[in-house]
């Protein structure tokens, strides 16, 4: 799971280095709308629910981050 | 009250001192009662509209958190249930507070852009406008959603009515967000003198830009951008740049003197701009320009939007029939669109604000969609994204766009604006920027002197802010004589220059009507 | 520095501006709210704020007055020593500048609380029906808190103490320029109240071509109707508190409506305007000036919305009465409810009086010496005269003395239908020995203008050089009983001849200050000169001397002003011209124009010249 989350997100958003960047939002190298982008494509991969309530910084901030937040989606 | 009078001073030397005078506990509540002498001194009577939408919010806020208690530990049908009662709840609150903006703000105007026979017929409102009405509506809707979304409601009704209500958001705001500045206005404070200084600086700052650049560059701006405008388009182009300086020292100066009385007191207020001079694309001069205005749309609209259902469907719709990058983020870029027309119609009541709207939008979104061919082009000169020279073409082009923009909003309709802009391109006349016509416009040429240095002293300060100096940190390291000339001279331009200017009574800021 | 520190630093910092800034505002007191202290400069400081300003001079001087004018700034032309002696009072003009109705109460309630009132005159202008009760500039057109129960002590002391200090500025600078006369920083006359109007009052006045010429508003009146008097019934509500408070008081109230240019009314409709006044005269009965035949002569306007004080003069001698000034038939009469209406319709309809009836040309020769025979350097020789006089006396000609022009201008005697005016410069025994019999003989009657120090003198004063020798007192005299010959000033000793006047002081060639002289020097000797010169031609001839020529024709706003002051009513220059005198404007008769006349201007070229259209 976590080399398809980093394939989509380097699609959406090249030129990062998200094998070890731990502060995507933070640091603003991903902001609104490629968050959302990012959300579209991970609910159509992984056949999932992200909810507006899931959008918090700490969920999206490093790619453990995002996998975690799936895994919690799929239950 | 306008930030520039007397009262609001005395009225923050005032508050500030029985701030750290009064019992901690007290603290708070003296806040409140400086926000409701700020807001009955200009004619008290749209007061009620404030109580109106504080009472509507907080009803809602108690309602939701009663129905997100209830849904622990529900199954899963009755979890079901509660959610739709949350929905009907939070929206509930937000049309009638949206309600009142709109019947405030755009009904008359919505009256205008009917057919005539339906018009007539229709009831014409002309209320005062309450004061800070965009911003306390927006803080308050922001609020609603914030509970619906799992987050603590405030119980107490004048803890709440605080929030809603404090004083120095008042004017020009910035928008808050509940859970990051009501523990602030709550929160019993020890007397801190950083703060204090540091407060009164960044308030003098506010002064700064918005007495000495702001409202000298509107005296030609209001001479030069009218209707019938007799000036030749390279004079009309000065004033629409005048008017960039005015308005980013006007809004920012007020947000800084909110920030800097906010400090004074204890309180972090959310930053609403980030020198947007600097911004390498229209996209990133938005996320720099209005910040809480910017967020608010993106957390309460865009990303409800852009992930309700309608908005999933058509972006598998589009995925499958326009393919590649753009059907990927076709439904982002449709979303990303109608939030830049709202944000142009929360400027104001008017049709130039609608396509400015979609001036705004236009230019995002084709970027958006142009992101990979740009990149493409970029590679095939050898451009290098992340030179120093390519940045500086890139922060002049944005620099322009916005330039262009500004006559959307400057001008005082939109026939006037297309007017001015076909004047600027095809009959510039530049001969009257030497012939002596500048001169002639209201201000001396002591008066372009002055605002170049304010300007040159503008740009230095954010220069180094941007790359990641602390002007104030700066400065309180220098020698003790080098940081009282940074008092003096500053109080005494701001009141010889700024203060006390000829020809032109400094009340009200511009942003307050929006 | 420790933020503790800097905090400290920064309050007294700001504290030391604040307070250096209302000491500056204190010692400066550009607009007089603490009574000027220090400069006690009133007609600056009313210049700037006339509600304030003048709120203080009376705190200091009501014990002076005991009457008031009160009204907005067309009140400005009420004569206050024509109504001190009409009502035996002593008037003190209250003019402020728009002041709307309200102004009007809120003053008239201050000055019967505080200070002994005899009588109150109230003037009415047609824009206190538009505008009342306006938000106005804070510092300039607000009233004193002392007389606004609507101002604190508070914020007047607040808005003065933290006033821009340009203001302050500026009147230092002003105090390096200040002149004896008004300029635009301090227009107002600080002692009776009035706006100080001796430079416009100087100006000398012609045809209405030269006027339009000086004033071409009047050519293309602003327009910027209809406007409204919407205001009539909040106007009219004040006008009767005024009634009941100076009625309450025992004070004598009497309300007037100053006259208003005809052009003015037609920034209204008409209906509306005489609905105005008969909304006043409702209230209580007044002297309606507004509208009549003087109304349609610019010539009686400074400007577009502004009288002459010749018209305030006409104004109060309509009011007391008298007969000894012109004044147009039509011109004001002591309206009721029941006649207010009509008068005011009937002013509205007035026509211009013709021009016959208040202006006539007249035409002024000037002379110097005459001698027997032609010689070198002979102006003109006594043949030549007579042929001159003659020829003047066939074509029709009266001459006239300068008494009848005065007459004509003061009190609207008539003229004959040709007048000349036939004056000699100097004072040289020619003008007895020769110019004398020959008008004896046409009966024709002639101005000298003597130089004092001159008469009856053949040697310069000073260096005993020989010169054209001058009559004596005595030939003066004889010449004056005859009842043609007027003599009159041309300065005592203001007309020098540089070669052959080297006395002790700086000579003086025209009556003009000498290079570097100090204003207060100048006047001091002005009026000196002008004094003797009355007094030694006064004291031969048993005639009042009030016409002067000025020497070489030079001569300044500031000279007309001193000689007026010196009870010259008469001056004349020596430009070319024929003059257009108007009844009712003195101004008229100041700096008149002459021809030239000497030996080489046939018969036929002096009347050509008289008969010239004027310029």
């Amino acid at each position: 799971m976590r080399e398809q989350v980093i394939s989509i997100l380097s699609e959406l958003c090249p030129g990062v280095d998200f094998e070890h960047e731990t502060a995507l939002i933070d640091d603003g190298l991903v902001d609104s709308l490629d968050i959302v982008s990012i959300v579209s494509e991970l609910m159509d991969t992984f056949e999932v629910e992200i909810s507006v309530e899931d959008l918090q910084p700490e969920n999206f901030n490093s790619v453990d981050a995002i996998v975690k937040l799936i895994q919690a989606a799929q239950g | 009250m306008a930030f520039t009078s007397l009262t609001f001073v005395l009225l923050v030397l005032a508050t500030v001192t029985l701030y750290y005078l009064l019992p901690r506990r007290f603290q708070w509540l003296l806040l409140l009662a400086a926000s409701m002498v700020f807001y009955l001194s200009g004619g008290g009577r749209t007061v009620i509209w404030l109580l109106a939408v504080a009472a509507v919010t907080w009803g809602c806020g108690l309602a939701l958190q009663r129905l997100n208690d209830q849904r622990k530990g529900a199954d899963k049908a009755r979890q079901n249930q509660l959610k739709a009662a949350k929905k009907r709840v939070a929206a509930l609150g937000a049309v009638l507070c949206f309600g009142l903006l709109y019947a405030m703000k755009y009904w008359n105007f919505t009256l205008e852009l009917l057919p005539t026979p339906v018009a007539a017929r229709l009831p014409r409102w002309d209320f005062l406008m309450p004061l800070g009405l965009s911003f306390f509506t927006f803080q308050a809707v922001g609020y609603v959603v914030d509970v619906y979304r799992g987050k603590a409601a405030q119980n107490n009704p004048v803890k709440y009515l605080l929030f809603v209500s404090f004083f120095p958001q008042m004017i020009q705001g910035p928008i808050g967000r509940y859970d990051a500045l009501a523990p602030q206005l709550l929160a019993p404070k020890e007397l801190s003198w950083q703060n204090l200084q540091y407060g009164i600086q960044l308030a003098m700052w506010g002064y700064f830009k918005k007495l000495v650049i702001a409202d000298r560059a509107a005296v030609l701006v209001d001479t030069v951008i009218r209707d019938n405008c007799p000036y030749g388009g390279a004079v009309i182009a000065v004033g629409i740049f005048f008017y960039c300086v005015q308005l980013y020292c006007d809004f920012s100066g007020g947000i800084d003197i909110a920030r800097g009385v906010a400090q004074m007191l204890g309180i972090t207020m959310a930053e609403n701009f980030r020198r947007p001079l600097f911004a390498t694309s229209l996209a990133d001069y938005w996320r720099r320009w209005h910040i809480s205005l910017g967020q608010w749309m993106r957390d309460y609209l865009f990303y409800p939007l852009s992930l309700s259902k309608p908005f999933g469907r058509l972006g598998k719709w589009a995925r499958r029939h326009i393919g590649g990058l753009g059907g990927k983020i076709f439904a982002t870029s449709l979303a990303t669109f109608i939030i830049y027309l709202v944000i142009g119609v929360w400027h104001g009541s008017s049709l130039k604000y609608i396509v400015y709207g979609l001036w705004n939008g236009t230019i995002i979104t084709s970027s958006l969609l142009l992101e990979r061919r740009f990149q493409s082009w970029k590679d095939a000169l050898h451009i290098d994204g992340g030179s120093l020279g390519w940045r500086i073409v890139m922060t002049v082009r944005t620099c322009f766009l916005v330039f262009l923009g500004r006559y959307l909003t400057r001008a005082p309709r939109l026939l006037t604006a297309g007017s001015l802009l076909v004047a600027t391109f095809t009959r510039p006349v530049f001969s009257q920027l030497t012939d002596g016509t500048l001169l002639s416009l209201g201000l001396t040429g002591g008066d372009f002197l002055l605002l170049g240095l304010a300007a040159a002293v503008l740009v230095t300060v954010e220069f180094y802010q941007e790359r990641g100096g602390h002007v104030r940190e700066t400065l309180a390291r220098q020698r003790p004589l080098v940081q009282w000339l940074a008092i003096v001279v500053p109080l005494l331009v701001i009141v010889a220059f700024g203060v006390f200017r000829t020809g032109y009574i400094s009340s009200a800021f511009i942003y307050g009507q929006f | 520095m420790q933020a503790k520190k800097w905090v400290i630093l920064f309050a007294a910092t700001a504290l030391a501006l604040v307070l250096a800034l209302a000491a500056f505002n204190y010692v400066t007191d550009p607009f007089g709210a603490f009574g000027d202290p220090v400069f006690q400069w009133f007609s600056y400081d009313e210049t700037n704020n006339p509600r304030v300003a003048k709120t203080s001079w009376l705190e200091q001087h009501h014990q002076d007055y005991d009457s008031y004018i009160i009204g907005c700034s067309s009140t400005s032309s009420f004569p206050t020593e024509a109504l001190n002696e009409l009502y035996d009072a002593s008037f003190y003009n209250l003019i402020m500048y728009d002041a709307d109705m309200l102004d009007c109460e809120k003053l008239t309630a201050y000055l019967l609380e505080h200070y002994e009132v005899k009588n109150i005159i109230l003037n009415v202008y047609l824009d206190n029906g538009m505008t009342y009760d306006e938000e106005s500039n804070r510092l300039t057109k607000n009233l004193h808190y002392l007389v606004d129960p609507d101002i604190s002590a508070l914020s007047h002391y607040s808005r003065y103490l933290l006033a821009d200090f340009r203001y302050g500025l500026a009147k230092l600078q002003a105090l390096g320029e200040d002149t004896l006369l008004p300029q635009d920083f301090d227009v107002f006359d600080e002692v009776t109240g009035t706006y100080d109007k001796r430079v416009r009052d100087a100006e000398p006045i012609g045809s209405v071509e030269e006027y339009l010429t000086a004033y071409p508003v009047f050519a293309d009146y602003p327009q910027s109707g209809p406007l409204s008097l919407g205001q009539t019934e909040n106007c009219m509500k004040s006008v009767a508190a005024i009634r009941d408070m100076c009625a309450a008081a025992g004070v004598n109230l009497t309300v007037v409506a100053g006259p208003v240019y005809r052009d003015y009314f037609d920034n209204f409709d008409l209906d509306a305007v005489i609905a105005f006044y008969d909304a006043l005269a409702q209230v209580t009965p007044f002297w309606d000036f507004s509208c009549s035949s003087v109304s349609r002569e610019m010539r009686y306007f400074y400007d577009a919305t502004h009288f002459r004080n010749n018209v305030g003069e006409m104004m109060a001698a309509r009011m007391a009465g008298r007969t000894d000034l012109w004044i147009p038939e039509d011109f004001g009469a002591y309206v009721t409810a029941e006649t207010a209406a009509q008068h005011v319709a009937q002013g509205l309809e007035a026509q211009a009086l013709p021009q016959a009836e208040i202006e006539a040309q007249a035409p002024i020769l000037m002379y110097h010496n005459l001698a027997e025979e032609a010689a070198a350097e002979t102006d003109l020789t006594a043949a030549q005269f007579e042929a001159q006089i003659q020829a003047l006396s066939e074509a029709g000609y009266t001459s006239i003395s300068f008494d009848e022009l005065m007459a004509y201008v003061y009190e609207g005697a008539d003229l004959p239908e040709k007048p000349v005016m036939i004056t000699f410069d100097d004072g040289y025994s020619s003008n007895y020995t020769l110019a004398y019999p020959i008008l004896a003989k046409y009966q024709m009657k002639a101005t000298i203008f003597a130089i004092g120090v001159s008469l009856g003198k053949d040697t310069y004063k000073d260096t005993g050089h020989e010169m054209n020798p001058h009559f004596s007192g005595e030939e003066a005299a004889e010449m004056v009983a005859s009842g043609l010959i007027s003599v009159q000033s041309h300065t005592y000793d203001m007309h020098q001849w540089p070669p052959f006047e080297t006395g002790d002081g700086p000579f003086r060639e025209t009556i003009l200050p000498l290079p570097g002289e100090s204003e207060e020097d100048y006047v001091a000797a002005l009026t000196a000169d002008i004094q003797k010169s009355r007094q030694v031609l006064e004291d031969a001839t048993g005639e009042t001397v009030d016409v002067l020529a000025y020497p070489s024709g030079a001569y300044s706003t500031l000279s007309q002003w001193v000689l007026e002051e010196n009870g010259i009513r008469v001056t004349l220059s020596t430009e070319p011209g024929v003059n257009t005198v108007v009844r009712g404007l003195p101004q008229t008769l100041y700096c008149m124009k002459r021809f030239h006349v000497d030996g080489s201007v046939s018969p036929a070229d002096l009347l050509g010249l008289l008969t010239q259209p004027t310029e």
